[in-house]
């Protein structure tokens, strides 16, 4: 359930800017989301849509643009991965190192003016 | 009336740009009064109140040492270090899954730390939400303790990518599970190069001196 907090930040940060540019409703919030944050989209959704009722962000839809890791390998370079890798993707050689996949953002809004 | 149409705004913001700040506002806070704060994480069970008290024994000057526990409900972790004659406070967190920074920054203000040197604060036991939210610590530590298994690193990559400190605890149980403890420093390293891995038993004592020393030089170190 720690999708709550997060839907929680989502919708302060959409209202305030929606207020901010004087919008009459937001239609949809661009995020950034890590593979290693463990949130799953649809609770994420499920709970940003039942916080925004009766706000300007109600019905606004999530879409989610996913942040893979990158697993750098000394002999193949960078590959990435949609989960946590020990070894690298190409060549299977461990001894890795494993960057990204922990964004949480938000990149846009999309509202009516 | 401006025209009306569909618009896109550029935000760019961090989701947790509000408890940044209040990190951000906790380390000002330490770096000003030269404390050094550890941040503990585990599950439920791995030996976080154990660590605590082991290090309350390390120090001699009780006065130096102040401690926050987290727990969702009650105090029993609060009282049971108060016994220990150290400044402790209790933050329960009720239905949120990890200490925000926000409670512990107006926990600190209420606290006297004129004298503290080393700030420890338990996590609420959890390897998945504490590990999202930094709460300003000079160094985070997470224990994994032998009975959950070695695939640990694998299945809660972030606590371990976000770790300073990684403590194995409870080796005096390892003839008795299966547990890889080649397999866990490999998965650790992987998620954080310079990770320092420290293999402890609380009830031998085994490995627990390391630990200590290393903590101690990491804390005179920033405080003195």
């Amino acid at each position: 359930m720690h999708e709550l907090g997060v839907a929680g930040e989502i919708l302060d940060v959409a209202l305030s800017e929606a207020a901010r540019h004087a919008a009459k409703k937001v239609t949809s919030i661009r995020l950034r989301v890590g593979v290693l944050r463990g949130i799953e989209p649809e609770n994420l959704s499920f709970l940003f849509g039942h916080l925004a009722r009766g706000t300007p962000a109600e019905g606004a839809t999530l879409d989610i643009v996913e942040d893979p890791v990158r697993v750098e390998c000394e002999a193949c370079g960078v590959s990435e991965a949609a989960s946590f890798a020990l070894e690298c993707p190409r060549c299977k050689e461990s001894g890795v190192s494993v960057t990204g996949g922990d964004s949480l953002s938000i990149l846009s809004l999309d509202v009516e003016a | 009336m401006g025209a009306s149409g569909n618009v896109r705004i550029d935000v760019g913001r961090s989701i947790l740009q509000s408890a940044d700040e209040a990190a951000a506002a906790i380390r000002a806070l330490l770096s000003e009064r030269r404390i050094y704060a550890l941040n503990l994480l585990s599950s439920p069970g791995s030996g976080k109140t154990t660590l605590i008290e082991a290090l309350l024994s390390r120090f001699d000057g009780k006065g130096g040492v102040a401690v926050v526990e987290g727990d969702i409900e009650t105090e029993i972790d609060a009282e049971r270090i108060r016994r220990h004659g150290v400044q402790v406070r209790q933050i329960n967190t009720r239905s949120t899954c990890h200490i925000q920074p926000s409670r512990l920054l107006a926990v600190l203000r209420e606290m006297d730390l004129s004298a503290t040197r080393l700030l420890l604060v338990e996590n609420v036991g959890n390897l998945v939400c504490p590990a999202e939210v930094p709460l300003g610590e000079d160094a985070r530590v997470v224990l994994l303790s032998v009975t959950e298994g070695d695939e640990k690193p694998l299945k809660y990559p972030l606590v371990f990518r976000t770790s300073d400190l990684l403590v194995i605890t409870k080796t005096d149980l390892l003839p008795h599970v299966t547990f890889d403890v080649d397999r866990v420093r490999r998965a650790a390293r992987a998620a954080n190069p310079s990770v320092e891995i420290f293999e402890v038993s609380a009830a031998t004592g085994d490995g627990m001196s390391a630990l200590l020393d290393r903590i101690e030089a990491l804390r005179a170190a920033k405080s003195g």
